[in-house]
């Protein structure tokens, strides 16, 4: 019991200071690589809690392709323009921290007042072969929405490369 | 007096405290940043602290269902990061910085 707690506040300690950082840094190309380190802590959160395959999955698809994809793309840009790019006013800001610091302390409270069954009793445990189960639910129940999600990337995949190569749009004076 | 039982007991709500704390930090920098790149790392947050909580939950309920929303989750992430570093690629070659400021005067 005393090692989980340790491992877990550990973790959360570490997550939540990268999270911080990357969200305090100035630079843009330091955020990104503190929201490497981020995703990392929550990969080992998810180990921590049985979720072994979708640890690798964030290890894989949000630490490696999409902060590799922020980081080229960080990379096309001049980033000296961009040093001071926080919202201004004094006032505009503490409202914006004010409110989410609201929603913040909602929904702890929302949490600690509703019933935790797994402080009373171990939570279920999910068996060893999780991954193998994973994929038969994927291919059986949620085939639907697997295909779909398919279809999505692709239509993203066109998408992405006509909004890119755009010059001016439907509005532009040739 | 802090109730040090509740402390060491890791159960559900220590990890749903930890994905609203960083839900709420992700926030914080989709509000106050205007460099759209580093808003888009605010949405990646929001959503990692979702899945964060959708995996406490699984874990709570023994079922795999949310694995899977999680697995949903993470494709729309990236397609959705495509699509707003597309966005900011296309801000840039017409104002030459991407600050949110710029994408009022977007046409088309």
């Amino acid at each position: 019991m005393i090692y989980e707690a340790l491992g877990f506040y550990s973790l959360s300690l570490f997550i939540l200071f990268f999270a911080y950082k990357t969200i305090t840094v100035p630079n843009p190309v330091h955020s990104a690589l503190y929201l490497v380190l981020t995703m990392m802590g929550l990969a080992g959160t998810f180990f921590n809690l049985g979720a072994e395959f979708i640890a690798g999955v964030q290890l894989i698809v949000y630490a490696g392709a999409v902060m590799v994809l922020f980081v080229m793309v960080l990379m096309l840009f001049d980033l000296k323009a961009e040093l001071r790019s926080f919202s201004r006013g004094l006032l505009s800001g503490s409202l914006k921290v004010m409110a989410s610091a609201l929603l913040a302390g909602m929904a702890l409270g929302a949490i600690k007042n509703s019933v935790d069954p797994a402080g009373l009793q171990p939570p279920a445990e999910i068996s060893a072969n999780a991954t193998r189960q994973i994929g038969v639910l994927l291919y059986t129940q949620y085939l639907f929405a697997f295909e779909v999600l398919g279809v999505l990337l692709l239509v993203v995949a066109v998408g992405v490369v006509a909004v890119s190569r755009m010059k001016g749009g439907t509005h532009a004076k040739h | 007096m802090l109730n040090t039982e509740a402390l060491l007991n890791i159960g559900t709500n220590h990890y749903l405290f930890l994905s609203a704390i960083l839900f709420s930090m992700g926030m914080i920098a989709v509000l106050m940043r205007k460099n759209v790149i580093v808003m888009l790392m605010g949405i990646e947050l929001m959503l990692n602290a979702v899945n964060l909580s959708f995996i406490a939950f699984a874990r709570e309920s023994g079922q795999l269902s949310g694995h899977i929303m999680v697995f949903f989750v993470m494709t729309i992430a990236a397609a959705e990061a495509g699509v707003g570093l597309a966005l900011a690629v296309a801000i840039y070659k017409k104002f030459h910085e991407i600050n949110i400021r710029f994408f009022e005067h977007l046409r088309g």
